[in-house]
């Protein structure tokens, strides 16, 4: 009983304390940008309509509120999406992208911007649907073996990855003109191009698969403890396993079709919360959706912010921050 | 008072405003009113809304005299010098890096990945757009941010000229438009006249990329100033920027090369000295192997206008000795 009080404590003194982090994040990403940058101001234009300054009104609402919330969606997918494969697959160096939907939505994005299709809906569509198909490909390559039989999921992911980028590097190679540019930033991943619209259709699909991971967290727990244990306890290891994938994979290849590769997120985030929070899913789902969303948020405020004459790509960004707070975590852990 | 203009589109077609002048009118009743007064006092400027059709056949709408202009890519703003009206210009894409002085102006991110929040901030009345190469979609959410967005999209040397003149129009600057483009095409007709009876058109190779060997392909400006400035581009095709093979270059057996100025100083020493080494190379031989200034051909500015004369004298230097 006294176990069960502690994880409460636990799991909602976590919950409070990423939310005000996330809440800030959100914030300081609606206060930030190439123009305006004071917090009041900001606060004053979306508050005070009659007030404040119009023009600060709509850069805050209608370009960087549809932004904060593409990121908030994109960091939670991407890092619950992490801490499923990993878990999944029992390998530390899986990422969402693992199963190869990042090299079949690649190539389903270049097709559609080489084809000239507009960013949303047509490129989107043909990406998601480049991720779909290569999922669809994963499956039937393993299917009839023993489901989810790590390795040969793992190296056929990896397999279909290095093949989609030999095709990716065959059709810029092709490319030439200005498509080259909207490539490219596909490729490091972008949030710029994002609307209210978007955001909230994205952040409408990804609801009810983050709340199926959270409903199959202490599952997940369980499986972790190994085949045998799951079994006796009653698991359908197959079904939630299949379910998860399907799930996960479903959930990314979604945000992937709308804001490009965005790497590392899904990677450092779950390993960077588990350092510290310790292997409970339940904690850690949850805790995912809140530290990515922020992790992302902010990491599209530097991305918007920091270069003096125009953006990067958020992609770099995360990357560039990840990788060494990952490392710094990891040798503070040992 | 108020204009209904027929405006062409890029292809020189008249195309008359969908409004109707009545329509217009009442639209603009009160305007009018307020407009008359102030006009009175003398700042009437940019009080009337004009509905123009851009190069794409979108209709914008445009104050009579825009004054906070905003150029997406480095040819608008330089058209927009060219016109002398850069007293309206409040931002421009980065890169705009002619006149020099233009690169003093607030930066609103690459033509190809534009900043919209900077864009909204600096308040514009008009941008200014440019088919390739700007993004559809930033183009698409600027007009519903009710920022006017006016494209432009030139696409050889006589749109590049009905460019500067819808330009013209658009910045209240028409006189000035059409004395430029005047002299424009005085300056072709002379290179035209001057050229009307070589017999012989020497096979040029355009070099715009050095490794790989990427030359410009027959929907290309460099492509027509070549044959304009009477030659052959060898590298003519459907392919837009084809990539070449040494091997290929020197079977097509070029009398001239001319290496666009991405490789600069050394550099270009360097590719020139690598296709010297070639004696059956004719161009090697006769020693024409030239540098030149990228922006000159690949820019749709009226500065086209000064590539094509110097391409005309590197190509028929028997013609043009005599001229300085």
């Amino acid at each position: 009983m006294s176990g069960r009080g502690a994880f409460a404590k636990n799991f909602w003194l976590v919950m409070i304390v990423l939310s005000i982090l996330l809440v800030g994040a959100m914030l300081l990403g609606l206060c930030m940008g190439s123009s305006e940058r004071t917090v009041w101001a900001a606060l004053k234009a979306v508050f005070n309509p009659g007030e404040g300054d119009a023009t600060l009104r709509t850069i805050v609402l209608q370009i960087r509120l549809p932004r904060v919330l593409l990121a908030v969606a994109v960091g939670a997918a991407l890092s619950v999406g992490g801490l499923v494969f990993q878990a999944l697959l029992k390998n530390p160096l899986a990422e969402p992208y693992i199963l190869g939907i990042s090299g079949g939505s690649a190539i389903g994005a270049i097709v559609g911007i080489l084809m000239g299709f507009s960013r949303f809906p047509g490129v989107c569509t043909t990406a998601f649907s480049g991720s779909i198909a290569t999922l669809g490909l994963i499956l039937f390559m393993n299917a009839g073996r023993s489901i989810l039989k790590k390795e040969s999921l793992l190296l056929s992911g990896v397999m279909i990855n290095a093949f989609c980028s030999a095709v990716i590097m065959f059709l810029v190679s092709l490319t030439q003109d200005s498509r080259l540019h909207n490539i490219i930033f596909w490729l490091m991943g972008d949030l710029s191009q994002g609307n209210i619209q978007q955001a909230l259709i994205l952040m409408g699909l990804l609801l009810p698969c983050l709340f199926i991971v959270f409903f199959l967290s202490n599952t997940m727990n369980v499986l972790l403890l190994g085949e045998e244990i799951a079994h006796t306890a009653g698991i359908n290891i197959k079904q939630v396993s299949l379910t998860l994938l399907i799930v996960t994979s479903f959930m990314v290849s979604t945000t992937v079709s709308y804001c490009g590769l965005l790497g590392f997120v899904g990677l450092v985030m779950p390993h960077s919360l588990r350092l510290i929070l310790g292997p409970d899913h339940r904690i850690l789902v949850p805790a995912c959706i809140l530290g990515g969303s922020a992790f992302m948020v902010l990491c599209d405020v530097l991305a918007r912010t920091l270069p003096e004459q125009g953006e990067m790509p958020a992609g770099v960004i995360t990357a560039m921050i990840g990788a060494p707070l990952f490392i710094y975590l990891l040798r503070r852990s040992n | 008072m108020l204009k209904q203009s027929i405006y062409r589109d890029a292809y020189g077609h008249p195309q008359s405003s969908c409004l109707t002048f009545a329509g217009i009118w009442a639209h603009h009743m009160k305007f009018l009113i307020v407009g008359m007064v102030l006009a009175f006092f003398g700042f009437a400027d940019g009080l009337y809304a004009r509905t123009l059709l851009d190069q794409l056949g979108r209709q914008v709408a445009v104050g009579d005299s825009p004054q906070r202009v905003i150029a997406l890519a480095p040819n608008i703003t330089e058209i927009v010098y060219t016109l002398g009206q850069q007293h309206r210009l409040i931002g421009v894409s980065q890169f705009s890096d002619y006149p020099p002085e233009a690169k003093l102006l607030p930066k609103v991110g690459s033509y190809a990945h534009l900043d919209l929040e900077k864009i909204v901030s600096l308040q514009p009345d008009l941008c200014i757009a440019i088919k390739d190469g700007n993004p559809k979609e930033v183009a698409m959410r600027l007009a519903a941010l009710h920022v006017p967005v006016y494209v432009v999209n030139p696409k050889d040397l006589d749109t590049v000229l009905n460019t500067v003149l819808d330009i013209g129009r658009l910045l209240n600057a028409e006189g000035n438009a059409k004395e430029v483009v005047g002299m424009l095409k005085s300056r072709i007709k002379t290179i035209d006249a001057s050229l009307s009876q070589i017999k012989h058109r020497p096979r040029v190779f355009v070099q715009i990329g050095i490794s790989p060997i990427v030359s410009a392909g027959s929907h290309t400006f460099i492509h027509e100033l070549v044959e304009r400035a009477g030659g052959i581009n060898v590298a003519k095709g459907p392919v837009t920027y084809p990539r070449f093979s040494r091997e290929q270059v020197l079977s097509m057996a070029p009398d001239v090369i001319v290496i666009t100025s991405m490789a600069r100083g050394a550099l270009f020493q360097e590719v020139k000295d690598e296709w010297m080494k070639w004696q059956s190379l004719p161009a090697a031989r006769e020693n024409r192997i030239f540098i030149q200034d990228s922006n000159l051909c690949d820019r749709p500015t009226p500065r086209l206008v000064d590539g094509l004369e110097l391409l005309a004298r590197l190509i028929h230097p028997e013609i043009f000795k005599d001229s300085p």
